[in-house]
């Protein structure tokens, strides 16, 4: 007979998990912190407030900082009313082509964020964007009519790349909505514009505001608009001028880069504390709500086809015309706008290049790795920590989960900046694991949000059944837990793969000579100006990740038959 | 093999720290072989208990032993985890894995054990047989009927060849006449494996016609444990007849006791009971009885005998196989049954008549 204790608070299984991802998520802000408080990268440990000294008072800092808020609150505005304008178009009028709607809704998984820059960088920088220099010549104009290259600029590409966040936030919330209030407030005299301000808005305000916040946190990491945008024009924001420190000049200074990335960390955890308790309360709001309410469709009327015009504009302007431009422009030779002369002088020169060159190849086979191995290996700890937070209700499982989360609130190059600290000082450094690791960690809770909600839904009866039935816990978890998860585990391999394969803000920190990456080696080339590689390559990196999710797909919906 | 649980208390705590206390040292002995049932309303614990057997729950104090085997005890500090106790197990949902077929749903439990493919095929062949799902091995779980699928989580069950089958509810989510159908063939099969079996329901009728004894718990407690017949005609507490069955009580004090009957006066006249043990005159009780054993009939001259009152019909009922109806004898209201052939209507003087060898005197 095999005698056992009785069971204890923490079983070891939910201990062995919580230090894993502890290490994985508090280790690299604890390294952070006491990087902030160290003379230098090599001098780790001698305690010195030096380092935020010399940064907070930096003169440069505060105009950084106004840039930095206008930035992001800027996009967050754009991006939220954007999402608003189409959330209530799709869900709540009869405008047709709603297909589109949802195409907008998971685009960002198909272009890398800094494809996306450089594209509109490829359109309307001064010097030679494409509409720019079509533009004068039209109307005969001296200089440039658009410059790419300034905060109006960032605002609008950060705010048009952070638009599916918001819509996705947005529409559930306008679906579920109950349309009866607005028709009281018709009905009881006041205007369909007073109704919209004065019912429809305040009942939508939970979602409006988590997605005001959630884009601010991500318009707060974003580096991808900040470095091929902003640099060129001279505006920086916090990531650009962390950036800055650890890669310009003779020394590297991750002490302050550490001491500025603190603030950043704060501040983004703030928000994300604040967007978890909105949607928190807003899907109470939900629940109660969603009592079969059917929202009443307005009949657009004549408006419907100028506004369908208008959102299929928007199709074109996000999927569309970055796709284009970039095959274009990876296939003539210098940066001109379309006409004869540019189709008969079509070369594959740029793809050549790419295609031969050693660091594209190495970048293009880490990033592969990173995606297929690191996402196997993160959606594997995302299966093992989902189950525990959902299954084992513990102290010990409720901490799993939050320091799970922790890692949502984690802009990129801060936390890199927080490994960095950590991979110095083991043999990891440099290597395509410090990579890997850094990833994991980073993008762990788009792994465990799908699984969550598909261990949540699979009862906990069949489970029973199969212990009683004699199955210990490794042989149920593999033959009842996973088969039974594989559509949670199939989506978040791929959200994780995707994310992996254009990851840029950890990787401009942590990737190094034989580490490189598509997104970094992208940024070189565009800190170069070599457009037509830029183009070549990201045109390479939107097939990939488009390939990835396919495949991925198809492979899920197979496994999910044959059961 | 005999189950014998001793002082078992199961505490939940909710997260707001509010304790409830499921079982209350519960004391069970379930003999070997027979077909045990937990009865009791939804919250009295019946289930708790069961998920303690099996070893999905782990109990606060206490101990439990089956057959020579102490699965659990607080004292010793054994815990067997349930995929070692060896026990077959329907839930209430079935929990027919979806993702498989219904040869290997089945299997499963040979499969962990790894015994040798042939064999597995072999038993599962005969298990399925035995509740008739022959010839089904291939088809998706999820493409069965509910009946069937009850039938694949009982063949799951017994596959392995457990000394003891619990059921939570099985027939809970089965319609009324699958349900009495497949009552009978469960009855059937328990019978035939002569196998411990408990048998969780809140359903009175199941737990009479399946159970070779029931158990009614309330609370946490296990409040008296009866053959069918002892616990309908005979039980001890009020809760457990009332929870049974319809029945009438009449509270009474006891005026003699004689040889074979029971004298107790109640406010609608004297009333002859069956004897029971250790009452004394003077003693307040309760008189027990079930609406079938009154007698209505024309008023006549049988007034004056033994347990013969006069009443009049205050309210009739028909549904279907009787009329249920309520007659007044003095300022008591008794339940009745009634043949629909015998005409009777609404305020007609009748006399009633208690048979005293249905005249159950409750301990309580």
């Amino acid at each position: 007979m095999r005698m056992s204790g009785l069971r204890p608070r923490i079983s070891p299984l939910t201990f062995t998990f919580v230090l894993i991802v502890g290490c994985l998520t508090v280790g690299p802000v604890l390294m952070l912190i006491l990087g902030s408080f160290s003379r230098g990268i090599g001098a780790f440990g001698v305690f010195t407030v030096e380092k935020y000294i010399r940064v907070y008072t930096d003169p440069s800092l505060p105009k950084i900082l106004l840039n930095t808020a206008a930035f992001t609150v800027g996009s967050s505005l754009f991006a939220t009313a954007l999402a608003l304008i189409l959330a209530y178009l799709n869900v709540r009028t009869d405008i047709p082509l709603k297909g589109l709607f949802h195409l907008i809704s998971i685009t960002p998984m198909m272009i890398p964020h800094i494809v996306f820059a450089t594209s509109w960088v490829l359109l309307l920088n001064p010097s030679n964007g494409i509409l720019n220099l079509l533009l004068r010549e039209v109307l005969g104009l001296k200089s440039s009519p658009f410059d790419i290259y300034s905060l109006g600029g960032m605002i609008l590409v950060e705010g048009l790349l952070d638009l599916p966040i918001a819509y996705l936030i947005i529409a559930p919330a306008m679906a579920s909505f109950d349309a009866a209030l607005e028709e009281a407030a018709w009905v009881s005299g006041g205007s369909k514009f007073r109704a919209l301000r004065r019912v429809t808005f305040p009942i939508l305000r939970p979602a409006i505001l988590a997605s005001l916040a959630l884009v601010i946190v991500r318009s707060l990491a974003a580096f991808a608009v900040p470095s091929v945008i902003g640099m060129p024009g001279r505006v920086y924001v916090l990531t650009t001028y962390i950036y800055r420190l650890i890669s310009l000049g003779f020394m590297p200074d991750y002490g302050r880069a550490a001491a500025v990335g603190v603030s950043v960390l704060v501040t983004s955890t703030v928000l994300v504390y604040v967007y978890r308790r909105l949607t928190a309360r807003s899907e109470r709001y939900v629940t109660i709500s969603a009592r079969g309410y059917k929202p009443a469709i307005i009949g657009l009327g004549r408006w419907r086809y100028p506004l369908s015009f208008l959102t299929s504009l928007l199709f074109l302007v996000l999927i569309v015309i970055p796709v284009l431009v970039l095959l274009y422009v990876s296939l003539i030779p210098y940066v001109m706008p379309p006409s004869a002369k540019a189709f008969s002088m079509m070369t594959l020169k740029h793809w050549n290049y790419v295609l031969h060159d050693p660091l594209s190849l190495r970048a293009l086979r880490n990033s592969v790795f990173l995606a297929l191995v690191g996402a196997t290996l993160g959606i594997l700890l995302s299966t093992f920590v989902s189950y525990i937070i959902v299954r084992v209700k513990s102290a010990g499982s409720a901490l799993l989960e939050s320091l799970a989360f922790f890692s949502f609130s984690f802009p990129g190059l801060v936390i890199g900046i927080g490994f960095m600290w950590f991979f110095v000082r083991t043999p990891l450094y440099a290597t395509i694991w410090a990579l890997l690791i850094g990833y994991i960690a980073t993008y762990l809770p788009y792994g465990i949000r799908p699984l969550t909600s598909t261990f949540i839904q699979i009862s906990e009866d069949l489970e029973e059944a199969s212990k009683v039935a004699g199955g210990g816990f490794l042989y149920t978890f593999r033959r009842i837990v996973v088969p039974l998860a594989i559509p949670g585990i199939v989506s978040g391999w791929i959200l994780m793969a995707s994310m992996f394969l254009r990851e840029l803000s950890l990787s401009a920190v942590l990737s190094r000579p034989g580490t490189e990456v598509l997104a970094v080696q992208i940024l070189r080339f565009a800190d170069d100006s070599l457009w037509g590689q830029v183009s070549a390559l990201g045109i390479v990196m939107i097939a990939l990740s488009t390939t990835m999710v396919t495949l991925a797909t198809l492979v899920g919906k197979h496994i999910g038959k044959s059961k | 093999m005999e189950i014998k649980v001793s002082a078992l208390t199961k505490i939940f705590r909710s997260p707001s720290g509010e304790e409830v206390r499921a079982l209350k040292e519960v004391d069970l002995t379930i003999p070997a072989n027979r077909i045990f049932t937990l009865l009791g309303p939804s919250g009295c614990g019946k289930t708790t208990l069961l998920r303690c057997i099996v070893g999905l729950e782990v109990p606060d104090s206490g101990e439990i032993a089956i057959g020579d085997t102490v699965v659990w005890s607080k004292k010793q500090r054994i815990f067997i985890p349930p995929n070692k106790r060896g026990i077959g197990m329907v839930f209430q949902t079935y929990a027919i894995w979806p993702h498989m077929t219904v040869f290997d749903n089945v299997a499963y439990p040979l499969q962990v054990r790894r015994l040798p493919r042939e064999e597995i095929r072999r038993r599962v062949r005969e298990t399925l047989k035995f509740v008739k799902l022959e010839g089904l091995e291939n088809r998706p779980a999820t493409a069965l009927s509910g009946g069937q699928q009850q039938r694949v989580a009982l063949a799951r069950a017994l596959v392995s060849e457990p000394k003891v089958i619990l059921f939570d509810e099985p027939l809970s989510n089965l319609d009324a006449k699958l349900r009495e159908e497949t009552r009978r063939e469960l009855r059937r099969f328990l019978t035939e494996l002569r196998i411990t079996a408990v048998y969780v329901t809140h359903d009175r009728l199941e737990a009479l016609t399946l159970s070779d004894l029931v158990a009614v718990m309330r609370e946490g407690v296990v409040v008296e444990v009866g053959t069918p017949l002892d616990i309908y005609f005979r039980p001890k507490h009020k809760f457990v007849a009332d929870f049974i069955g319809k029945a009438n009580f009449i509270e009474g004090t006891v005026e003699s006791t004689s040889e074979d009957l029971i004298r107790v006066v109640t406010p609608m006249g004297p009333i002859a009971c069956r004897r029971a043990e250790g009452l004394t005159p003077g003693q307040r009780v309760t008189v027990c009885v079930r609406p079938e054993a009154i007698a209505i009939d024309r008023p006549g001259d049988t007034s004056g005998g033994t347990n013969t009152f006069r009443g009049r019909v205050v309210s009739l009922l028909f549904v279907g196989e009787n009329y249920e109806g309520e007659v007044a004898v003095g300022k008591t209201i008794l339940a009745i049954k009634t043949n629909p052939a015998f005409p009777i209507g609404e305020g007609e003087e009748v006399s009633v008549y208690i048979d005293p060898a249905q005249c159950h005197i409750l301990m309580e």
